[in-house]
């Protein structure tokens, strides 16, 4: 179950801000704890893929993954997530997330793609390390993560 | 089709002797290792053979609008009117898992060769490596898998022609010009301070632009040089080159492959916003299919240089010379 700080805000739109990176597309991301870090992360990268508000919350994905160190964390989960959506055709819209220590579990919400119903926003190649960043400032959390389109 | 690339195609009736002829490496480079290929990149592969991907794949239809050099341009095949079909894509998500699971690898075995990088994104082992032979190994089967995706979507081009116009082959007369690469590193002999040596050219977002005479290029194109390609954007046009002797001594027998970007894709959407691109590229003349409207906005003309000028400095150099301008009509974004 997600915990308070997992419920996901009313606007996914306000979950992730785009920046300027010439040719490939980067994000930033912000969040009140680690989890919900992680969680806004997947729910960015499906925003990334397709037009969410039409993904209907009918099935269940689980996916785990274990990392030394928090940007190898997110990079291998967004990376999971990319597989999930490219060799699997599963897409989601919401997430929830259970940390345990060093690896973190993410259940998604969403249904199979079909592009007669969901709007194909553009592909993903694959998420980089290139200026990849996860870190815990007084402020909260923080991540940056550059994707290659 | 990783161990085999194009040839693959031409055994399953994909393609002919002379397209391989037309291709770089014949569309097999050797030393592919096809087990060096993790099963998910299969996996991402598989479903994505003959398809060409967004970001700046594309599939453009265009008229040769402008020839600058015509005993040149009659050579490859073309001439002024005539419509051209140019395909931009690649290995697809095999390659882009293979290079996800490679810099894992040789990121984790730098330090044992004493290599360390400003960037996670790059990654380096000596070539003698376990690791580097591994990874060359896995990017030949990538590059042919590549090789045999284009070769595979060229001949549904072909199809799709054939079936719209409702005509023969003889009639469409559909010929490759060139199939070329822009990225991979690949072994070639190089004159590198006055002696001949066997060197690894690494031509990232480069292509090869073999001079006149060179041993590679196939005995229809030899005394011409290598055919190269070089896109623009979608609304303004692209280019036939051949590469000149000065390639040979200047750059490794390299040359551009594209225009490159002006903006960045955030900056592109924010300029496209409330505008109509559809109907602006059709004022050019050009219709464009695309999966959504982000991908026309990020990839519209204006977020390109003008390739013209790009060109312009390479034959300026001595490093490509002009051929022909194509002016597409019909642009697919993948």
């Amino acid at each position: 179950m997600a915990t308070k700080a997992d419920a996901p805000p009313a606007e996914d739109a306000v979950l992730f801000r785009e920046f300027e990176h010439t040719g490939d597309i980067g994000i930033e991301l912000e969040a009140p704890t680690r989890g919900e870090l992680f969680r806004r992360g997947a729910v960015a990268l499906a925003a990334l893929l397709v037009e969410t508000a039409g993904v209907a919350e009918i099935e269940n994905r689980e996916i785990t993954v274990e990392a030394e160190a928090d940007p190898d964390l997110m990079h291998d989960l967004l990376t999971e997530l990319l597989a999930l959506f490219t060799v699997e055709g599963f897409i989601w819209r919401g997430a929830s997330v259970k940390e345990a220590g060093r690896s973190i579990c993410v259940t998604l919400r969403g249904e199979p793609f079909d592009p007669a119903r969901h709007a194909f926003r553009g592909e993903i190649k694959a998420v980089t390390y290139h200026q990849l960043m996860v870190e815990n400032s007084p402020d909260g959390w923080r991540s940056r993560v550059i994707f290659d389109v | 089709m990783a161990g085999e690339g194009a040839k693959w195609a031409l055994r399953n009736g994909y393609a002919t002797e002379r397209d391989l002829e037309h291709t770089e490496e014949g569309g097999m480079l050797a030393g592919a290792d096809p087990d060096r290929i993790s099963e998910r990149a299969y996996q991402r592969g598989a479903k994505q053979l003959g398809t060409l991907g967004s970001g700046n794949h594309f599939l453009e239809v265009s008229r040769v609008d402008e020839i600058y050099d015509s005993k040149l341009a009659d050579a490859l095949g073309l001439e002024l009117g005539q419509v051209t079909v140019m395909i931009h894509s690649g290995s697809r998500g095999l390659g882009h898992q293979t290079c996800d699971d490679y810099l894992k690898l040789v990121g984790g075995a730098m330090a044992r060769y004493g290599i360390s990088l400003p960037d996670r994104q790059l990654a380096a082992v000596p070539i003698s490596s376990p690791e580097g032979q591994a990874y060359l190994g896995a990017m030949a089967a990538a590059a042919n898998f590549a090789w045999c995706n284009r070769q595979v979507m060229m001949h549904l081009a072909e199809q799709a022609f054939l079936q719209a116009l409702s005509i023969a082959p003889r009639e469409l007369n559909f010929e490759l010009v060139y199939d070329v690469c822009h990225n991979i590193a690949k072994f070639e002999e190089h004159s590198v301070d006055g002696q001949k040596r066997l060197v690894c050219v690494h031509r990232k977002g480069a292509t090869r632009a073999f001079g006149p005479g060179h041993p590679a290029l196939p005995e229809a194109l030899r005394p011409l040089g290598q055919p190269v390609l070089v896109p623009g954007d979608m609304g303004r046009y692209s280019f036939v080159l051949v590469g000149l002797e000065t390639a040979m001594r200047e750059t490794f027998g390299s040359s551009c492959h594209g225009a490159g970007r002006l903006m960045s894709r955030v900056k592109a959407r924010r300029e496209a916003g409330g505008r109509d691109l559809h109907a602006e590229l059709k004022a050019l003349g050009v219709t464009v299919r695309a999966h959504s409207r982000a991908g026309i906005a990020e990839e519209m003309p204006h977020a390109y240089k003008d390739v013209a000028e790009v060109v312009e400095v390479m034959e300026a150099a001595r490093i490509t010379r002009r051929v022909a301008r194509l002016k597409p009509f019909a642009v697919i974004k993948g």
